[in-house]
């Protein structure tokens, strides 16, 4: 390395703390602090966002004064992901093109198209459910992903904590823990269950890559479908640990290129 | 049509703020106040005078100057109020006094090469640093770990190589070499 590429390593090495400077958790005390809470990752102008408010606050009155709660309420992501607070507490996070609708008041219902990550308020009294046609989910407070968004079949990953996956609200189901995850195909009556489930399928809503030596084989399969590229790499059959940010995928080529010494092609 | 308004700063625009400025911001002001913890508290009150700033329609063309000015005269103030002769309000390094103007070009290479350091393995990593920040000999950090001497070789040729290699695209891409 040269003089002042030294100079700056040294300077990190110095100050340098795991944990320390962690952006993830400032954006969280951030908010905290600046009481942002999460809303709608809209961009609108803001003439149409005044008429979009009036027009929510007509219909809202509307169903409040026809139906209480009993209506449910649709929210979607266009192009962008989006996360939403639900009012019990609940946070979402939505794929792009994906769509929820909720009914809450002396239960919890969720209905959704598309991917979506749930982090589940607690309460004992009131399951969550989720209805993603064809496959559903039952819990009490907890983290986890349905993914609907393949034609032929839904999968739902848990992040912690524990649910019931069944085919509908009557049927026999599995009980999935974390780090598991269940696949229920069209027309089958129970989910298959993986006792070890793919961490990186909520890579998204997450913001990184873990990968516990995985072979470069799957990396790149993972990164693939992640960033819709392709690879081409001189040995897939090394194997690579530690936690990638999803942000900047050259930086992560380049981190796999040094750590494991191949080289790798986006095509 | 592109109206600035405070209305249109939402919650995406204050993460992508941070997103991209958050470490390198804390890296800058470590060169004045050398304290992790004060650091990051001095930056995210930056953070809130922006957004309160905006919040009450102010316009503020350049949010990522803004923020770097800011969080430049906070470290200042802080140094001034443990009494800190004005002549010597200065950024440092390892080596001695920095040019105030290389200051924030230097915190986005020193981010990323954070973020490397973030990216090691975690073994890989924990080696390194016994080396590099603490000192320690090879033998004494194979013997702590219980690893041959070799391994605890292999591993910091290895961090550094990511290092090197990554610091190596950082600077192509800020001097924009490619």
């Amino acid at each position: 390395m040269s003089h002042s590429e030294d100079r700056h390593l040294d300077f990190v090495l110095k100050h340098y703390k795991e944990g320390a400077f962690d952006t993830q958790k400032a954006i969280g005390r951030f908010k905290a602090a600046n009481g942002v809470k999460p809303m709608p990752r809209r961009r609108w102008n803001p003439v149409i966002y005044a008429m979009s408010a009036a027009a929510a606050l007509l219909i809202g009155v509307f169903l409040f004064m026809h139906s209480g709660s009993r209506q449910w309420t649709e929210i979607s992501a266009d192009a962008s992901q989006q996360e939403f607070m639900l009012p019990d507490g609940t946070c979402v996070t939505l794929a792009p093109g994906s769509v929820l609708s909720y009914r809450m008041k002396d239960e919890r219902r969720v209905k959704m198209e598309g991917k979506v990550f749930f982090d589940v308020a607690r309460d004992e009294a009131r399951p969550f459910e989720v209805d993603a046609d064809g496959a559903f989910v039952r819990v009490l407070g907890t983290e986890f992903m349905v993914d609907a968004a393949e034609e032929d079949q839904t999968k739902v990953y848990v992040a912690d904590g524990k649910v019931l996956f069944a085919k509908g609200p009557e049927e026999e189901g599995v009980i999935l823990t974390k780090g598991m995850g269940a696949t229920i195909e069209e027309g089958a009556e129970m989910p298959v269950v993986e006792e070890v489930a793919d961490i990186n399928s909520i890579a998204w809503q997450r913001g990184s890559f873990i990968f516990d030596q995985t072979p470069l084989k799957d990396v790149l399969d993972c990164l693939s479908k992640y960033y819709h590229v392709s690879f081409v790499a001189t040995d897939l059959s090394k194997r690579l640990s530690g936690e990638f940010y999803a942000d900047d995928l050259d930086l992560i080529i380049e981190l796999i290129e040094s750590a494991l010494d191949v080289t790798i092609i986006k095509r | 049509m592109a109206v600035y308004s405070p209305n249109t700063l939402r919650q995406t625009d204050i993460e992508d703020l941070f997103r991209y400025n958050y470490r390198p911001l804390c890296m800058y002001a470590l060169h004045y106040l050398q304290d992790t913890d004060l650091v990051e508290d001095v930056v995210q009150e930056c953070f809130t005078t922006l957004w309160e700033k905006l919040e009450q329609g102010s316009q503020v063309a350049n949010r990522r100057a803004y923020l770097y000015m800011t969080v430049r005269n906070r470290c200042l103030d802080h140094l001034r109020r443990k009494g800190i002769q004005t002549e010597s309000l200065k950024p440092y390094d390892t080596y001695g006094i920095i040019d105030d103007d290389d200051a924030e070009e230097r915190s986005q290479i020193e981010a990323k090469l954070w973020t490397a350091i973030d990216s090691l393995p975690e073994k890989c990593r924990q080696v390194f640093l016994m080396s590099k920040r603490d000192g320690l000999k090879y033998e004494e950090i194979a013997q702590e770990l219980g690893l041959s001497v070799n391994t605890v070789r292999n591993q910091i040729s290895k961090a550094l190589n990511v290092l090197k290699n990554g610091a190596i695209k950082i600077y192509s891409f800020i001097l924009g070499i490619f």
